[in-house]
């Protein structure tokens, strides 16, 4: 993991002094909120329907037990005794008191952590892959060149005043698990035919009321022209986006109106001329970056372990959290562990003081001190060991951290929603707890298999809606909550926007119509196909059909 | 009004000039891009010290016929969020090698003082209870993490280089030259 030198301490500090300076001039009135208002979003401090809500930097999803045992007592200390993981990465709280965030801030800064660029028109945190320099299947680690842009987009003299949010992904292995073709830049790490890394860029995708698939730039960008590139790929941006209406102020929009032929023409042109100028960073500040990312000393251990046989042809459960919640590590004999943070009827993404604090322990005590959050809200032990894997889970489980469903149905992504957000048009979150309750039987989800749903609670898309196998869109239909059924999306390599099905359900018609979608998936499904695959050969019409139909 | 400084140049004084009106002999005046543009060498001919009024939507090639005769700019920013002040302050310095006095003008704010050094500008115009922030704001932070066109090294180069230190010099593009 990356750790703070005296530069990057000094900095966030600065910062945090900052932030005092600024809510101490608000708190006596020498400030309007108006005037305020830009500042403290700048501190990823929003003001929602109901309180303040601090959104808290996870750089790429990466931290260390130590941060996270920091998050469950801010959680206890100053909020409500939970904290909610973000689709970014990021770690929110909903309670904080305006006179106490500043001493939060210092608190996250002792542990190395911010809640810089957390908000604003910005370059946000950079998200990645959440088995990242864990994966098997992956061709580079992304993080080292993640941190390279936190730093390099850190309070960029020219980008921090863009004409909207910006968000940039990065991956380092073939299966998308980062959604990089939904960004407004994404990076996936390659490797040319001579052997050499370095990536492909996209660039102009985004959700929101616009849904657009991010379009290749470059085929093969070679790693030591990562910034200048982005640097050209942000002016062009920042001087021609547009400023004259926010909903179409992303960059998506300004390469759709220009092509993107034109867009790395003149991208190409600008970079031509910055590209020798030496505003990368040396070489050797690579390297140290690389240093901290170095594979943890993981021993090869055998592939099978006894313990996790004999409980494995014991344990129902336990079998099904193998299949679904561990994946295929890089080092023989171990497996990354995804921690569900989507119990059945649950918050999805939510996770309290004491399953922090548990996460933690267990981080210490079986994943080299490291743990992850992925953007579908769930968190990660990276690196465990297969025969340890028995004791973990059965630690998890009696901390209601054991639901074997990651990549199922019920691994729901879910917005906050009208209970928290004042953007919201409807709630999002009692929908995933039906439907979650619905699909109560682990046997029934993975006879279903990989389903992924996801609920925005309005048409800026938090919730990733665009993006769902089955996505849910929460409008406002003359003052009551109406929910719009979308199909076929897929937020992977395969990239798709999710197509709306027909009118929309109120809060229980929509959970039905989910259930009807379903049915007709397990009756024209052919052989092992995915839930996907077959929206995809079928089409809409077989699901209208049975969602609307007559009866 | 008040000046801030930032980089300690000299500030320019000038007259605002309205666009019908013409420039005494040897007069520091600045007017806007599009008359400039239109008058050019018979304008620059007249005054003394000719500053160009760059609103943020002028697309920073328009300067290219101009920017080689100007004595200072003044980028006026109509929101503190319009963030293509920064831009046409860069390509000033980087693309057209400008040395001059480069002002900001408008609704910013005080904790953009640093963005506006970074980004190269010399001055700021700010309404005077803003100043004791904004000069507060100078000191705030020790470095950062990109170099800039105002010659200030990023914390990436000094991390390699012995007995560095970061700081902002403040005279980094007239240095250069």
């Amino acid at each position: 993991m990356y750790a703070y030198d005296t530069y990057d301490h000094a900095m966030v500090n600065a910062r945090v002094a900052e932030f005092r300076d600024q809510v101490d001039r608000r708190m006596k009135g020498e400030l309007t909120e108006e005037e305020f208002r830009p500042l403290r979003l700048m501190n990823g401090l929003y003001l929602q329907l109901h309180a303040y809500m601090l959104r808290v930097a996870i750089p790429y999803g990466t931290l260390s037990a130590g941060q996270m045992r920091k998050l469950a007592h801010v959680a206890r200390k100053y909020d409500k005794g939970y904290g909610h993981f973000t689709t970014r990465q990021n770690i929110q709280y909903n309670w904080p008191k305006l006179s106490e965030t500043p001493d939060i801030l210092q608190e996250l800064s002792d542990v190395e952590m911010h809640a810089i660029q957390t908000s604003g028109n910005c370059i946000r945190n950079v998200t990645t892959d959440q088995f990242a320099g864990a994966a098997a299947d992956e061709v580079a680690d992304p993080r080292p060149y993640a941190e390279l842009i936190r730093q390099w987009s850190t309070f960029h003299p020219e980008f921090s005043f863009l004409p909207r949010k910006f968000k940039i992904a990065i991956t380092g292995a073939a299966e998308d698990r980062a959604a990089v073709k939904w960004h407004d830049i994404g990076l996936v790490l390659k490797q040319n035919e001579a052997g050499e890394v370095g990536f492909e860029v996209l660039a102009g995708g985004g959700m929101g009321r616009t849904p657009v698939i991010a379009k290749s730039m470059r085929e093969f960008l070679p790693i030591s022209d990562m910034l200048s590139y982005l640097e050209a790929m942000l002016r062009v941006y920042n001087e021609q986006g547009r400023r004259d209406n926010k909903y179409k102020a992303r960059i998506k929009i300004l390469v759709d109106a220009m092509g993107i032929d034109e867009y790395r023409r003149q991208v190409d042109a600008e970079w031509e001329k910055i590209r020798h100028v030496p505003i990368d960073v040396p070489e050797e500040e690579v390297a140290r970056i690389k240093a901290f990312f170095a594979p943890p000393p993981l021993p090869v251990l055998a592939d099978a372990a006894t313990e996790v046989d004999e409980l494995e042809n014991a344990n129902f459960v336990f079998k099904a959290w193998l299949a679904n919640n561990t994946g295929a590590h890089k080092v023989p004999g171990h497996a990354h562990v995804t921690i569900s943070l989507k119990p059945h009827g649950g918050i999805p993404g939510d996770a309290t003081d004491e399953q922090m604090d548990l996460v933690a322990d267990l981080a210490d005590a079986y994943s080299q001190s490291e743990i992850r959050v992925s953007h579908e809200q769930n968190l990660i032990l990276p690196h465990v060991a297969k025969s340890d894997l028995p004791a973990l889970w059965s630690k998890l489980d009696e901390a209601g951290l054991g639901t074997p469903n990651a990549g199922l149905l019920t691994d729901i992504i879910a917005c906050p929603g009208l209970d928290y957000c004042s953007l919201a048009n409807t709630r999002s979150i009692p929908i995933a707890q039906t439907i979650t309750e619905r699909f109560d039987d682990i046997k029934r989800l993975m006879d279903i298999g990989p389903l992924k749903i996801k609920i925005s609670g309005c048409i800026n898309s938090c919730g990733h809606h665009h993006a769902g196998h089955i996505g849910i869109l929460g409008v406002d239909r003359r003052g009551e909550e109406n929910y719009q059924l979308l199909l076929g999306g897929s937020g992977a390599e395969d990239a798709s926007k999710a197509a709306i099905l027909g009118p929309g359900f109120n809060e229980a018609g929509i959970v039905d119509a989910v259930e009807k979608v379903v049915a007709v998936y397990l009756g024209e499904r052919e052989d092992d196909e995915t839930f996907l695959s077959a929206y995809r050969r079928l089409g809409p019409d077989v699901f209208k059909e049975a969602v609307y139909g007559t009866d | 009004m008040v000046l801030i400084n930032l980089t300690g140049i000299q500030p320019t004084g000038f007259t605002l000039l309205a666009d019908d009106v013409q420039p005494k002999e040897g007069e520091n005046v600045a007017v806007s891009v599009e008359r400039l543009l239109a008058e050019d060498s018979a304008f620059f001919d007249t005054a003394g010290g000719v500053g160009a009024v760059i609103t943020t939507g002028t697309p920073y090639a328009d300067l290219d016929a101009i920017a080689g005769k100007l004595a200072f700019a003044v980028i006026e920013f109509p929101a503190f969020g319009d963030g293509r002040g920064f831009s046409l302050a860069v390509r000033l310095r980087k693309d057209f090698g400008f040395k001059g006095e480069i002002r900001a003008t408008g609704p910013v704010i005080p904790d953009q003082a640093l963005f506006l050094l970074r980004a190269g500008f010399d001055t700021v115009d700010v309404t005077s209870e803003r100043k004791t922030a904004f000069e507060a704001a100078l000191s705030r932070f020790p470095g950062f993490y990109q170099s800039d066109f105002g010659g200030q090294t990023s914390i990436a180069h000094a991390r390699h280089t012995v007995g560095h230190t970061i700081g902002h010099s403040g005279e980094g593009h007239r240095k250069a030259s």
